[in-house]
């Protein structure tokens, strides 16, 4: 019974991390990412022995081998796989926090919200038949749909219009915006 | 020779990391200066231990070290065989080659983040990879690179290096999560993650668990070496850190990746070589033939650069696909090549990236159609260019040529004349694309994208930092390629030895547990 749980949690998790991470939303990505390390850590807790109430340790020293074959054990060696893999993905969680809030920070500023339109039809090779701009199209491709979000393509909600100024001063700051 | 050795290229980058931490707090102006050499005498070290643990492996023998003098699988182990000494070399000469190019080209501010102890870990983590003897240290020390990796890519903090890195380590993490299920299987099923007991215990496992355990780890492996369906986190950000940043990891990342499978397939799995050999070998035509497709259609050097990167991958894994096939040549000869084709792949690519990378500091960008004509400024680069991109191509006097050759005779030997068609045709498409490459940025009339040329070639000294190594990394070339015949008996020496299984479980030797404690009870999980 406690392995069927417990596979069907793994499954679960695997599954919904899968869907999370394929959505688009940035949250939504590092809520699946953490999904699917549960899911893996959970999975490798399930590959040792699944006991209730036994400790890893031996009690009686001497009686190593009688032991060993006559009781039950938790098998600490999962455990330990888990506590390493824990803190590995919550490094990489931390560092993925990070930098989808650096993006955030890049994309959303001042400057550059309404730096973002211009440079998507700027960009867009198939918008202008302009190949030489296909380089700076594919990081800007990224976030066509958040610019459909925060308001009709081109057209910022605040109604301010972008102007070559930011752009000057972007690059004055030092952002690579080819 | 004392295994202990074998810590060294693991312990060694890791204290240096550390300390070079703390010192970048000394010295005032002169800090950088302290950190840079402290980071060259390290590499210098670790160099001279890989080559002494590649002339012992080379020889015919295995070098093994239990951390604690734990018997095998209660320890870690670390095993040293001709293969991981191979690679050990190419990431020590790599490292050692890239760091003069890196102080020239990397701006003070990267180097302030801590660049030299980043590429340490990174070092760190790839030196592990190959000398892990056990599938959780395989991971862990995955991780380790990796880590190292997202650092080296995002720092810097501009905007299409974050848009990169996020890609990057999102397609990377779920690579990895597939690698450490596929070990939780591996220890559920099997009762161990020791890499050789994983071997000895798989051949009396169930088929379903050696498919669902090879399955999972070709496409978690194959996904880190950018091989077809899975490459494409590669060309969307490689192109994106410093060009030192990118030499490292197109000549060295993904091969860590192709290293594991040959590992893997080798140890685990020699019954699949033969079984999957149309499944291998297709996705490695396709590799092959997508990289260089993807290659030709883009527009700045480094681009082209990173998906070349893939159509060579294609080259190794066609290697790992006739592995153990062949009708008149010896047994091996297909790892063999695949082996050879590495170590060419490993110097050429890491001398292609930072020549391509010399021609963006020096013009300030590298889109193609916005630079031409360095050649009449700069005819010492443009000549290293040519020569490397002619030695990817595989041109005769260089390394491309004998590991192309090589890998083409085993697959008309085996008679797989599609795939060898495919390599022939792709290293055909190579040549046209690097000269392509090489005639509209070096060729024409001097034009560079900016109001103003950087030229920061006109310094003697940043000359002779960023031009050495790539010219020193050639010459590696040339001489692997008029010695073909030496280094392949190197590379089929380390094939041998990565196809003997039974040698390398006799080396590390693991006991069962029942064996040391006693009768332990059989059954399932409840």
């Amino acid at each position: 019974m406690t392995q069927l749980i417990l596979a069907l949690t793994v499954g679960t998790l695997f599954a919904c991390g899968a869907y999370l991470v394929m959505r688009r939303g940035q949250i939504k990505l590092i809520l699946g990412l953490g999904l699917l390390s549960h899911g893996v850590n959970l999975l490798l807790f399930g590959s040792g022995k699944l006991t209730l109430g036994e400790p890893p340790i031996f009690a009686d020293k001497k009686n190593f081998l009688v032991e060993l074959a006559t009781r039950q054990f938790a098998d600490p060696l999962p455990q330990a796989l888990i506590l390493t893999a824990i803190v590995i993905s919550f490094g990489i969680t931390a560092f993925m926090i990070v930098l989808i809030n650096r993006r955030h920070t890049i994309t959303n500023s001042d400057v550059v919200q309404g730096e973002l339109v211009p440079l998507l039809l700027e960009g867009d090779p198939f918008a202008t038949g302009q190949r030489q701009n296909a380089e700076g199209f594919d990081w800007l491709a990224f976030e066509v749909d958040e610019v459909y979000e925060r308001g009709q393509m081109g057209e910022r909600q605040d109604g301010i219009t972008p102007d070559s100024d930011e752009s000057a001063a972007l690059e004055k700051d030092g952002y690579d915006i080819r | 020779m004392n295994p202990n050795l074998l810590a060294v290229p693991i312990v060694l980058p890791l204290f240096s990391a550390a300390l070079l931490l703390v010192v970048s707090r000394w010295g005032g102006l002169q800090r950088m200066a302290l950190q840079r050499w402290l980071a060259a005498s390290v590499l210098a070290v670790n160099l001279t231990v890989a080559l002494a643990l590649a002339h012992f492996t080379l020889s015919g023998h295995r070098l093994v070290l239990q951390m604690g003098g734990w018997i095998a699988p209660f320890g870690i182990t670390l095993i040293a065989d001709g293969l991981a000494a191979i690679l050990l070399t190419m990431a020590a000469i790599v490292f050692l080659a890239v760091l003069p190019f890196a102080i020239g080209t990397i701006d003070l501010h990267r180097e302030r983040m801590g660049f030299y102890p980043l590429i340490l870990l990174l070092l760190m983590g790839m030196n592990g990879a190959f000398l892990a003897g056990d599938l959780f240290n395989l991971y862990v020390f995955f991780e380790v690179m990796l880590m190292a990796s997202f650092v080296l890519l995002t720092v810097g903090g501009q905007p299409a290096q974050t848009h990169a890195g996020i890609r990057y380590v999102v397609l990377n993490l779920i690579a990895s999560l597939i690698f450490l299920a596929a070990a939780g299987i591996a220890y559920g099923t099997l009762g161990t993650l020791n890499m050789a007991q994983i071997a000895e215990r798989l051949e009396l496992a169930h088929p379903a668990v050696r498919t669902l355990l090879a399955g999972m780890l070709f496409v978690s492996f194959g996904s880190k070496a950018a091989v077809f369906p899975l490459f494409f986190w590669l060309p969307s950000s490689y192109h994106t850190p410093p060009p030192a940043v990118m030499a490292l990891f197109g000549g060295l990342m993904t091969k860590v990746g192709v290293y594991a499978l040959f590992r893997s397939f080798t140890l685990f799995f020699p019954a699949f070589l033969v079984t999957w050999q149309p499944l291998i070998l297709s996705v490695a035509g396709a590799t092959m033939l997508v990289g260089v497709l993807g290659a030709m259609s883009q527009p700045t050097i480094r681009r082209t650069l990173s998906f070349h990167i893939i159509s060579q991958v294609g080259y190794m894994i066609m290697g790992l696909g006739v592995a153990v096939d062949g009708q008149k040549l010896v047994s091996g000869f297909g790892l063999a090549a695949g082996i050879l084709y590495l170590i060419h792949h490993i110097i050429v690519k890491s001398a292609l990236i930072m020549a391509g990378g010399a021609v963006e500091v020096e013009m300030g960008g590298d889109r193609v159609a916005s630079i031409g004509g360095i050649t009449a400024k700069r005819p010492l680069l443009s000549l290293l260019f040519f020569l490397a991109a002619i030695s990817l191509a595989g041109v005769p006097p260089f390394s491309g040529f004998i590991s192309k050759l090589s890998l083409l005779q085993i697959t008309l030997d085996s008679r797989h004349w599609l795939v060898a068609g495919v390599s022939v045709v792709v290293s055909l498409l190579t040549l046209m694309s690097v000269t392509k490459l090489w005639l509209d940025s070096f060729g024409g009339k001097y034009r560079y994208p900016g109001r103003l040329a950087p030229r920061l070639l006109d310094r003697p000294i940043l000359r002779w930092l960023v031009l050495g190594p790539v010219a020193g990394l050639l010459f590696l070339s040339l001489g692997l390629g008029l010695n073909g015949e030496r280094f392949f008996q190197i590379a089929t020496t380390a094939a041998q030895q990565a196809l003997d299984r039974a040698g390398y479980i006799a080396a590390v030797h693991p006991v069962s547990p029942e064996s040391v404690a006693g009768p332990a009870e059989k059954g399932g999980y409840d």
